[in-house]
């Protein structure tokens, strides 16, 4: 056996000794420097435009609406062009901003904005006169009309029970949660190709001829189509408007620069904006504006979960590059550079949120502008292309923390790739997740999704896959504390944070269960209570939504939208699949538990349950041998397949639950593990576990293993999630997998052919997700000690990075207490 | 018997080995070893039959849990100044303390396991083997100083497919390392120095048998991919001279491998759990001195 010398990551090479190579990249450099670790401030004339034109059109089609409210915003917004930046398009001022959307949580901006600046997580600056603004201007117009006081104010009392702990329903329960009130819609990927190929003045064309063939004498035609037609070529001429503004500004600010070298790329930036995104993208340099003003503007539409994502850009951007190329008008180290001024533009656009409890959700300036690599071509083929390998050199060299890099993984992943990949994780930085193609394709094709779509999926969010025309679900999802379920079953629906209030079902003092069938069956109870409530608030939610939200931009880029002449936001869009999910927290608490209780107190009988009840009411105080015990009966995560058990079985149930939903609802109900940070505040509800957890802290999260209770090594790891999933059901969705390992352990030539060999039984095993963080726990305390020189460390939470630092104390204890897996 | 059915004592299985055979691994640990190296790192593989250990730092303490001392039927279980002292000499190894002990600090090296309990464990892990082309490692102790159980192990890996290793001493009859090389795809195999004296004085026995051995390997089974390796001890093999005349005696074949092994003290704790006393008190690795061996040996290794 070898010793375990101390062997450091590339990541932390850089950060323990401070030697970032910045070669080849002043540029980048000198705007991420002004910039990079601000706090940022608030900005708020999207919200000021946006209100001004909404409070003009009242009555009118919400779609509508929102178009002329865009094309205010477009007209009057202030544009920048940022020093040095080679791409025109901001949302906001200089540096780390975050924008309001009032229309989702207007009416409590007096309770809460002044908190910003002083809020412990993601905090905030907004100026006074911003202030005065936001209370005089904007949120006077809101109050009453937000779709968050529609939705607690109509929520039925027994769903509004374990929904919200207060009047106003801004503080969560943290039982069965909403999350849509705290964003417009579910993370996203516009169709950006067809931007790209066709450009915005070809869309409104296409718009206007669909106008022009309406029957007006027809109701809908007129009452429904008409206006929506109408918002369609609005939003057109919105987007078009903004980009034309950045030409002159580029222009202006050409004439005063002295330098004319900048002068040049100046009067360039104007060339091209002038041209893109209006007509089409005639190489890579008008692509990727192009494909940046799309998503900015997508921005200034509605707060998506999770940020606009990117979509599979190493295909589409692809034609482009390859052309210029051969032209020889563009090289690798130009397209690369071109790229990263995107990135550094995209880390100063901050996913702000005002809502506390989704403030929760997503720790440390969290946001997910995914860019999809690799995968299949629409037709099976390998996609993989030289641009698939330069975002992942640009990872290596360049590592910053946006945009989040995601590589689909297939059963013929080319070697290079996958050994390019094993690099980059190995870096340490948390780059790229992986999403497997075999599991995620033909689910989505069962599903309903034509093949040749589902092939083309794009990375959307943290887990996500999108199918930019195809997929018509928008609404926040539910996510359901199952830890509390089994919190209620041995409180008799009681939970202690909640005192006696009865937030579950009374199954009875835990002390009557004559054996194992009878105590699970009280689980269940207890489980599928939360479970029928949170479909019920989910489809509350479907039906309240329409009300209160369009998206007229992103309409106009979906071709089911123009086909039905109907908003992405609408209920029910003709030819489109509705993939909802709801979210399962404390899956490896729950299981650890169960198994515990199962083992300890049925079949050995070495703990009555009264024993373990008191200690759990103690927090396990003065009963550490019984604690201990718990904690040694077997876990999720080690590939024992009497605790793994337990986990399908659970999984299976909810997926039966899920399935006769499905059909009363008329989408896809399916089961997700993704909690991002939120198994921090959701643990803080939960009181002691049967699986040894104390009280108040993180959840298990997503489907890793409890903490440090997987023993095994990855293999066990991988293998219990494996025999966890049912993969004969098929309302299931994504499952996220945290897999920490150490540097020494990945190290070398050897190591990475090992971590390539480690991805591909992923794939094989057909699960979801695989994440890995490559670090020593000892860099990690460290960091918490001292986050002054630790600055730059970045650890890969839930399907993103973050730096270390920017975590919550909470956070940073999770992922320190992951195991890591070293080797034997 | 049936090659399934075949019992022996197993200390550990372990997934997900990176360093010991290609791919990814798991190993199966034998106890009993004919050599007692100072420098050991498995001190609980030495003997044959299963050990009784106390690990004090898992102990939850007499006056928290004490659950042990009331299982204990012979007083072998005591308090002394307030921490459990365990008295080897008044323990029957009835396993009562290690049933009740919630932590795991009471517990046994070595359990009986049959060949196809052990197997099932193994295959598990068969996804993973697939991509990686890796398999099984017999590792100790000494694997061979439970020469039909290993043989049985051997044999049913293979017809269940895995690949096959095995970590050796060499010190074992050269008929049954023989019998067991015709059951492996690769070797690893310790040479620890070439001077039998001073082998002798540190582990135990002369080095003779070993180097027969080996080259019995060579000469019989010329194919079979080998990794020889030593484990550099600090006063005892650790000069260039001594390690590059191991490497040089090697045959100059694609299929023959020579890696040194840095001195660690991992295994030392268990010692203390084993109530024995860790016999290289004191000595440290020395990194500079590795480094500059693995460029020599670079050079040797074109």
């Amino acid at each position: 056996m070898l010793l375990a010398t101390c062997c450091l990551s590339p990541q932390e090479e850089r950060v323990e000794k401070k030697n970032v190579n910045r070669q080849g990249r002043k540029r980048i450099y000198e705007i991420l420097d002004r910039v990079q670790f601000q706090t940022p401030s608030i900005d708020v004339e999207r919200a000021r435009y946006f209100t001004q034109s909404m409070a003009q059109t009242e009555g009118e089609l919400l779609t509508l609406r929102w178009a002329k409210a865009l094309k205010h915003v477009a007209e009057k917004i202030t544009v920048y062009i940022t020093p040095g930046q080679l791409l025109a398009g901001r949302a906001g001022k200089p540096g780390r901003y975050g924008i309001l959307y009032p229309e989702i949580d207007g009416d409590f901006y007096e309770e809460v904005i002044s908190q910003l600046p002083k809020r412990e997580k993601c905090p905030f600056t907004v100026s006074q006169g911003d202030m005065n603004i936001i209370l005089e201007e904007i949120a006077p117009y809101w109050k009453g009309k937000t779709f968050h006081e529609h939705l607690n104010a109509v929520m039925p009392k027994e769903i509004r029970g374990v929904t919200y702990d207060d009047e106003l329903g801004l503080r969560s329960k943290f039982v069965v949660s909403e999350t849509a009130s705290y964003r417009s819609a579910l993370q996203w990927v516009p169709d950006y190709e067809k931007v790209l190929k066709r450009g915005f003045i070809d869309l409104q064309n296409d718009a206007k001829k669909r106008l022009a063939a309406l029957d007006l004498t027809n109701s809908l035609d007129l009452w429904e189509k008409k206006p929506f037609l109408d918002a369609m070529i609005i939003v057109c001429d919105a987007v078009m408007i903004w980009a034309k503004r950045h030409a002159d500004l580029a222009r202006e600010t050409a004439t005063a620069e002295k330098d004319p070298h900048r002068k040049q790329e100046l009067l360039r930036m104007a060339q091209i904006c002038d041209h893109v995104p209006a007509h089409p993208a005639r190489n890579f340099r008008e692509a990727v504006q192009s494909q940046w003003f799309v998503q900015m503007f997508s921005r200034l539409e509605q707060k998506a979960a999770a940020v606009i994502s990117n979509g599979r850009m190493d295909q589409y951007l692809y034609p482009y590059y390859a052309k210029d190329l051969a032209e020889g008008i563009l090289t690798r180290r130009d397209a690369m550079e071109l790229l990263e001024c995107m990135w550094v533009d995209m880390s100063q656009f901050i996913d702000l949120y005002i809502n506390p409890t989704g403030n929760e959700f997503s720790e440390a300036y969290a946001h997910w502008e995914a860019v999809t690599i690799g995968g299949q071509t629409p037709q099976g083929e390998d996609a993989t292309n030289e641009l698939s390998y330069l975002f992942l050199e640009s990872k290596r060299e360049f590592p910053l923390n946006y945009p989040d890099l995601a590589a689909r993984i297939h059963s013929r992943t080319p070697k290079r790739f996958l050994h390019e990949i094993a690099l980059t994780i190995k870096d340490g930085s948390g780059f790229p997740k992986l999403i497997n193609d075999e599991e995620i394709v033909p689910l989505y094709a069962i599903k309903g999704a034509p093949m040749h779509e589902a092939l083309d999926y794009a990375v959307s969010g943290c887990t996500e896959a999108r199918m930019p025309n195809r997929d018509t679900y928008t609404s926040g999802c539910v996510y359901i504390n199952f830890a509390a379920a089994l919190e209620m079953l041995m409180y008799n629906g009681r939970m202690r944070r909640y005192g006696d209030e009865l937030v579950g079902l009374e199954t009875g003092d835990p002390e009557q269960f004559n054996d194992w069938g009878e105590f699970y069956g009280a689980y269940k109870a207890q489980h599928m209570n939360l479970l029928e409530k949170a479909f019920q608030q989910q489809h509350i939610v479907d039906c309240l939504r329409p009300l209160h939200f369009a998206t007229p931009f992103s309409s106009v880029l979906h071709n089911l939208c123009m086909d039905a002449c109907k908003d992405l936001q609408s209920k029910k869009i003709e030819g489109g699949i509705d993939y909802s999910y709801f979210e399962f927290l404390g899956y490896a608490t729950v299981v650890d538990s169960l198994a515990a209780i199962k083992k300890l107190v049925f079949e050995d009988k070495r703990l009555t349950m009264r024993q373990v009840v008191e200690a759990m009411k103690a927090d396990f105080a003065g009963f550490e041998p019984i604690r201990e015990m718990l904690r040694n009966a077997p876990c999720y995560g080690n590939d024992d397949s009497y605790v793994d058990a337990i986990g399908k079985d659970i999984d299976a149930i909810s997926q039966v639950a899920a399935q006769k939903n499905s059909k009363e609802r008329g989408v896809h109900v399916d089961l997700r593990y993704v909690p991002v940070t939120s198994h921090v505040p959701f643990g803080k509800v939960v009181s002691a576990t049967p699986n040894g957890r104390k009280a108040w802290t993180a959840l298990a999260d997503g489907t890793s293993a409890s903490h440090g209770a997987d023993k095994n090594g990855p293999t066990a790891v991988l293998l219990s999630n494996y025999h966890s999933k049912n993969y004969g059901m098929v309302n299931r969705a994504s499952r996220l997998l945290n897999i920490k390992l150490s540097p020494k352990c990945v190290a070398g030539d050897e190591g990475t052919k090992k971590l390539v060999n480690l991805i591909r039984t992923f794939c094989d095993l057909k699960l979801w997700h695989l994440q890995f963080n490559i670090v020593n726990r000892r860099t990690l305390e460290a960091a918490q000690r001292d986050p002054s020189n630790y600055r730059n460390l970045l650890v890969r939470i839930a399907g993103y990075s973050a730096y270390f630092c920017d975590l919550s104390p909470d956070l940073q204890h999770d992922i320190i207490e992951r195991t890591e897996h070293s080797d034997f | 018997m049936s090659d399934e059915k075949q019992t022996g004592i197993v200390f550990n299985i372990q997934k997900f080995s990176m360093h010991d055979g290609q791919g990814i691994r798991t190993m199966v640990f034998l106890k009993g070893c004919p050599l007692r190296c100072p420098w050991c790192s498995n001190p609980e593989s030495q003997r044959h039959e299963p050990e009784r250990a106390f690990n004090p730092t898992r102990c939850l303490t007499a006056q928290v849990c004490g659950r042990c001392l009331e299982a204990c039927p012979n007083a072998a279980l005591r308090v002394i100044e307030g921490g459990i002292v365990f008295d080897r000499s008044r323990c029957t190894r009835c396993g009562l303390c290690v049933s009740v002990c919630p932590t795991g600090a009471q517990s046994v090296y070595g359990q009986v396991m049959s060949v196809g309990d052990i197997l099932n464990q193994v295959e598990r892990d068969d996804v993973f083997y697939n991509r990686s082309d890796g398999g099984m490692t017999l590792s100790g102790g000494e694997p061979l100083a439970q020469p039909d159980f290993a043989l049985a192990l051997l044999r049913e890996a293979r017809r269940r497919r895995i690949h096959t290793t095995i970590e050796t001493c060499g010190h074992c009859p050269t008929a049954l390392l023989d019998r067991a090389c015709r059951h492996l795809d690769a070797l690893i195999f310790d040479i620890k120095s070439l001077d039998s004296e001073k082998h002798k004085r540190l582990v135990g026995v002369g080095n003779e048998l070993i180097l027969r051995n080996i080259e019995h390997v060579w000469t019989h089974f010329p194919l079979l991919p080998v990794l020889i390796r030593t484990p550099v001890v600090p006063g005892f093999n650790d000069t260039n001279g001594e390690i590059l005349n191991i490497r040089k005696m090697l045959p100059q074949r694609t299929n023959v491998c020579f890696e040194p092994l840095t001195y660690h003290r991992m295994g030392q704790p268990k010692y203390a759990y084993l109530g024995r006393d860790y016999p290289l008190e004191g000595i440290e690795a020395d990194e500079g001195f590795m480094k500059r061996l693995r460029e020599r040996l670079k050079i040797l290794d074109p």
